[in-house]
């Protein structure tokens, strides 16, 4: 039987310069993976919390809304120092945002470096408005600016009526919480049942004198 | 101060790359011809030159994937309040990865300089191969492909207000790489010349 093989006279070319290219990269790849810990954007614990966008209201005007200026890259864990945030989603005319409206008025001045009964860190409370895809949930700014005066909140609220925010973070439906450690890592999200936005802040931050 | 250091080790080699491949890296390709056999042709010349700029642009993606990945586990790397702060371009989520599919901009410079090095090489080795022309073709069709994708980075940087050397160097790397192809490219259509055993 004669066999039939051809023979490829420039395989040689091919072969070695592969060879030494899908070395040089793996080389490079292996070394980035020794040396760096890359830490994934998302909203799972232990995940860096993706950004915030948009106008948001002080209490006296809408400006724009600066998300990173809130976390310390060089936190460490247990530094009490550092203050953390709480990440609010919600709809102004969603009945259990309005329902737990008020906790959250009572949590971010119970959270406070204002409270003298506090002994743990300063928690900066942000709410992201948005406008559920329901019928009668149209919403303003007008709106958001009197939903916030009507439950006596005193952080940020921010317009993310256009749901970017919302779309970004993958919110399911409001409320939803999030508790994110001084240097922006997710430490609790309200997919945790077990527990309260108010309970994550008692367990999860460090105390002074703990 | 060190990462303006760094900068130079990439910087500088693919500047000889680009100079080496150009028309006035002759005298030089032929002072360096007798330690460096493959200089002697106007060919082995550019192929050269090729070589040291992707391989270089390889090495910057890397660092810059490096920086990327460095910067998400909360680290910094070139901060600074001037004009020249990559961290707040590779550290920014949401410019630091191309609009479709997720991925850092260092990975896809990484993929894109090792294929264009592998094709250098293939070409380089083998010069009268069946894959010559192809490589040539698909190698002016990736730089020049690159330029619109350094022009939508440059749009991130004049945005921001900001300056990343690494990434541009990255971007010098891909232009030095597309004059190279296009030279090679002219060379390889003057069949006498892409032949030739010398530079004449």
């Amino acid at each position: 039987m004669e066999g039939k093989l051809s023979k490829d006279d420039h395989a040689g070319a091919v072969g070695s310069a592969a060879l030494t290219v899908t070395s040089i990269f793996f080389i490079a790849i292996m070394i980035i993976a020794f040396t760096a810990n890359p830490i994934a954007i998302g909203t799972d614990v232990g995940e860096r919390a993706p950004n915030v966008e948009g106008k948001a209201y002080n209490g006296t005007s809408w400006s724009e809304f600066d998300f990173e200026s809130y976390f310390d890259s060089t936190w460490g864990e247990g530094n009490i120092s550092g203050q953390w945030v709480a990440m609010i989603f919600m709809d102004t005319d969603c009945p259990y945002c309005q329902q737990s409206a008020s906790n959250q008025a009572d949590w971010a001045n119970s959270y406070s470096a204002n409270n003298p009964n506090w002994n743990g860190p300063h928690v900066n409370f942000i709410a992201s408005a948005t406008e559920l895809n329901i019928q009668g949930h149209d919403s303003s700014r007008a709106e958001i600016q009197d939903f916030r005066a009507e439950y006596g909140h005193g952080f940020p609220y921010v317009d993310d009526i256009d749901q970017d925010n919302m779309d970004k973070w993958g919110i399911p439906g409001t409320p939803a919480y999030f508790l994110i450690q001084p240097d922006g890592i997710v430490a609790w999200n309200s997919e945790d049942k077990s527990k309260t936005l108010a309970g994550a802040i008692e367990e999860l931050t460090p105390k002074v004198g703990a | 101060m060190l990462d303006n250091l760094l900068i130079a080790v990439y910087l500088i080699p693919t500047l000889f790359g680009l100079f080496l491949l150009s028309p006035m890296g002759r005298s030089t390709a032929d002072s360096l011809s007798s330690r460096y056999e493959i200089l002697s042709t106007v060919r082995g010349q550019i192929t050269t030159g090729l070589q040291i700029i992707t391989f270089f642009g390889f090495a910057v993606s890397a660092q810059t994937f490096w920086i990327t990945s460095k910067i998400s586990e909360g680290g910094n790397f070139c901060t600074s309040s001037t004009v020249f702060s990559c961290d707040d371009l590779l550290g920014n989520n949401d410019l630091n990865v191309d609009p479709f599919f997720g991925m850092s901009w260092g990975l896809i410079g990484m993929m894109v300089n090792a294929f264009l090095l592998f094709m250098i090489l293939v070409i380089k080795n083998d010069p009268n191969g069946e894959y010559t022309q192809r490589f040539i073709q698909l190698g002016t069709l990736i730089t020049g492909a690159g330029i619109l994708v350094i022009l939508l980075l440059i749009s991130y940087e004049i945005e921001e207000g900001k300056i990343c050397l690494y990434c541009t160097t990255a971007h010098i790397a891909n232009v030095a790489a597309l004059v190279g192809f296009l030279r090679l490219r002219k060379l390889h259509d003057d069949n006498a010349a892409w032949k030739a055993s010398s530079a004449k």
